[in-house]
């Protein structure tokens, strides 16, 4: 027999659905342009402009997945451009970003919430309204069209984010860990590899999750300014190679885009593996 | 060795002084409890003493060093937290053999090392589990463990039992006194609970607000309490307090008029004393039904029947709390009035500062507590 289920989480038919009409709603605003990107993807160029237009593609074929390889050969080295550029900026930010949490969820220093502060008002600006500046800057170093010039403001711009993020989770470790280890003789730099970055690694993981993102959406504005080799190109930039002089492949911009994405769905899926929680079970007493 | 010597230890947090001139000597061997409300600076003071907080003025010395810049491992003492503070994604192997680690010491020492350990502390099946899978009073043999494992001069120990239920508490006492036996280390408890502090310590130091309200044995805080604070904090029910006229002091003792009763207390006399009004200090397990040199008239509004005792609560006619501990079969009701009777020499005398006059007793010679005589 089914369990009758707890009683705070007994709801009557109509407010059942209530609640999946409102997720349908919203999941359909959210998911109908991935479901109609696809479609467009299995569709024959010619039948995009059909009218009456039909949303179900009449005899579709995943043939544009093939062709987009031919229509544009570089695409490869775009997705490993993206993928390059990502994988940088979030390993220079973690190896910034967790010595620099730790210090701010545990050390009492002079300017340190001044500091806090300045790196939320930092993020409060994103990047757009510096590019020109920074373009600037970045041509009188002359590192213009270098990989360089993709990851350096990627790194500057995500690693206060990370902080914040990183700071909250490290406060949630008990104090009283990097007590014993400091009365047992651990360094500073002990007790953070030995005892606080194997707790933290959940939080870790979050950080270099939404910092891979992060980089990987902010790659096309910054690709786009500082950047005009085709062979540095990352992913976003590179899907502008469909829009032909005359007309736009859709169906291979479609398929390019959903492979594109690919490598950074298989690397969260990964990543997520350490996304445990209850790793502190049994450090205190709570 | 393990000499601990505190000389005039002050601590300040901003301009709040936490705690005052504290001057204690701890000699090698000796299992001293710190105890007192919560608030009096008790826990600062071992944290103080273990390197965690810094001392504002005063020394802390150790074996003749002073040590007050010197880091936890090199005052040579270990500590154990309140809270346990288990690395949780280590097993319980890896805790134990954390401080060895950070000596660099070579791996099958630190293996017979933490064996050794275990086996004291009944672990030994447990050290390849993770602390989260351990129950609490094996958490707390753990945390023990990291602690014994490094050998340290002085012990910490800051309210280690105090998450333990009742039955376990119980337990681990006997455990750390035996352990305490073992190793002949010093070592220094502070906890909250009265209990703890009478059944483990060599000597209790009572802390009252920053400051060191007595040191003593045990026995001689319970006998001799040299303040209405440690005679109020000292014993459980709490000490009645009867304030009292002084009617003259000689070399029998002092005459008091308590509740239209004269009685000779004998304490020690003091000049001046005459006149004034006294506070009478009645243990509750020290009142009779019936007879006594003294006898107080109470109406009892709520009593506790324990089976081995009975506990009645009433208020005399100026509104002080009056309890009486009683056998369990004492035929009192609430709402009916009892006569409670006091012997003069169990009773203890407070002046107008709340220093005690000296009773005339030599508590050591009294083998066991005075629960039981008289009765």
């Amino acid at each position: 027999m089914k369990e009758p289920a707890q009683l705070i989480n007994r709801y009557k038919w109509y407010e059942i659905l209530g609640i999946y009409c409102g997720i349908f709603v919203f999941l359909s605003f959210v998911l109908a342009p991935f479901v109609e990107g696809f479609l467009v993807s299995l569709k024959p160029l010619s039948q995009l402009f059909s009218s009456p237009y039909r949303f179900v593609p009449e005899n579709g074929s995943f043939a544009a997945y093939r062709t987009m390889w031919e229509s544009v050969p570089g695409f490869g080295r775009y997705i490993f451009n993206s993928f390059f550029i990502s994988g940088i900026v979030t390993t220079v930010v973690l190896c910034m970003v967790v010595p620099a949490a730790y210090a701010f969820a545990r050390f009492e220093f002079k300017g340190r919430g001044v500091l806090l502060a300045a790196f939320l008002a930092v993020n409060m600006f994103s990047g757009a309204v510096l590019l020109i500046p920074l373009f600037r800057l970045m041509r009188s170093f002359g590192v213009l069209n270098t990989y360089f010039a993709m990851i350096v403001p990627g790194v500057a711009f995500l690693i206060p984010s990370a902080i914040w993020l990183l700071r909250t989770y490290i406060m949630r470790i008990p104090k009283e860990l990097d007590e014993a280890a400091y009365v047992d003789g651990a360094s500073h730099f002990y007790t953070l590899r030995r005892v606080i970055l194997p707790i933290a690694m959940p939080g870790i993981t979050v950080v270099a999750i939404t910092t891979f993102i992060g980089s990987y959406a902010q790659q096309f504005i910054f690709a786009l300014t500082f950047n005009a080799k085709t062979e540095y190109m990352p992913l976003p930039v590179g899907l502008f190679a469909y829009f032909g002089r005359q007309e736009v492949i859709w169906n291979e911009l479609m398929a390019a885009s959903f492979v594109g994405i690919a490598p950074a769905m298989i690397v969260i899926f990964f990543l997520q593996r350490y996304l445990v929680s209850g790793l502190t079970a049994g450090a205190v007493k709570q | 060795m393990g000499q601990l010597f505190l000389n005039n230890v002050q601590k300040f947090y901003g301009d709040f002084e936490v705690l005052k001139s504290i001057r204690l000597e701890v000699k090698d061997g000796e299992f001293v409890v710190f105890v007192g409300p919560s608030g009096c600076g008790k826990s600062t003071l071992l944290r103080m003493i273990a390197g965690l907080d810094s001392v504002s003025t005063g020394d802390i010395v150790i074996d003749g060093v002073r040590v007050n810049d010197k880091p936890p491992v090199e005052r040579g003492i270990a500590m154990v937290f309140q809270s346990y503070a288990l690395y949780p994604h280590m097993t319980v192997f890896e805790n134990i053999a954390f401080p060895l680690r950070v000596e660099r010491l070579v791996e099958e020492k630190i293996r017979e090392k933490v064996e050794g350990v275990a086996r004291i502390l009944q672990l030994d099946k447990r050290l390849q589990q993770k602390p989260g899978m351990l129950s609490g009073g094996q958490r707390q043999r753990v945390a023990i463990g990291r602690a014994i494992v490094r050998e340290p001069k002085i012990f910490l120990f800051d309210e280690p039992l105090s998450n333990l239920d009742a039955a376990l508490r119980a337990d681990m006492r006997i455990e750390l006194s035996k352990l305490h036996q073992d190793l002949k280390a010093t070592m220094i408890y502070v906890t909250h609970d009265q209990v703890e502090a009478m059944t483990m310590a060599d000597r209790i130091v009572v802390l009252n607000a920053g400051s060191i309200a007595q040191v003593g044995a045990p026995l001689e805080l319970y006998h001799k309490p040299q303040n209405l604070f440690v005679a109020g904090f000292i014993g459980n029910p709490k000490m009645n307090f009867v304030p009292v006229t002084c009617e003259a002091a000689g070399p029998e003792g002092v005459t008091v008029l308590c509740q239209g009763q004269r009685a000779v207390i004998p304490v020690a006399p003091r000049d001046n004393l005459v006149g004034k009004t006294l506070t009478l200090g009645i243990r509750p397990e020290h009142t009779h039904l019936g007879h006594g040199d003294l006898l107080i008239d109470v109406v009892p509004s709520v009593i506790e029947r324990l089976g081995v005792n009975t506990v009645a609560y009433a208020s005399l006619p100026g509104g002080e709390a009056y309890c009486a501990l009683l056998p369990g079969s004492a035929p009192v009701r609430v709402n009916e009035t009892m006569k409670t009777g006091i012997r003069a020499a169990d009773c203890h005398l407070f002046d107008a500062d709340g220093l005690a006059l000296e009773r005339r007793i030599d508590w050591q010679k009294l083998e066991l507590p005075e629960v039981t005589a008289g009765e």
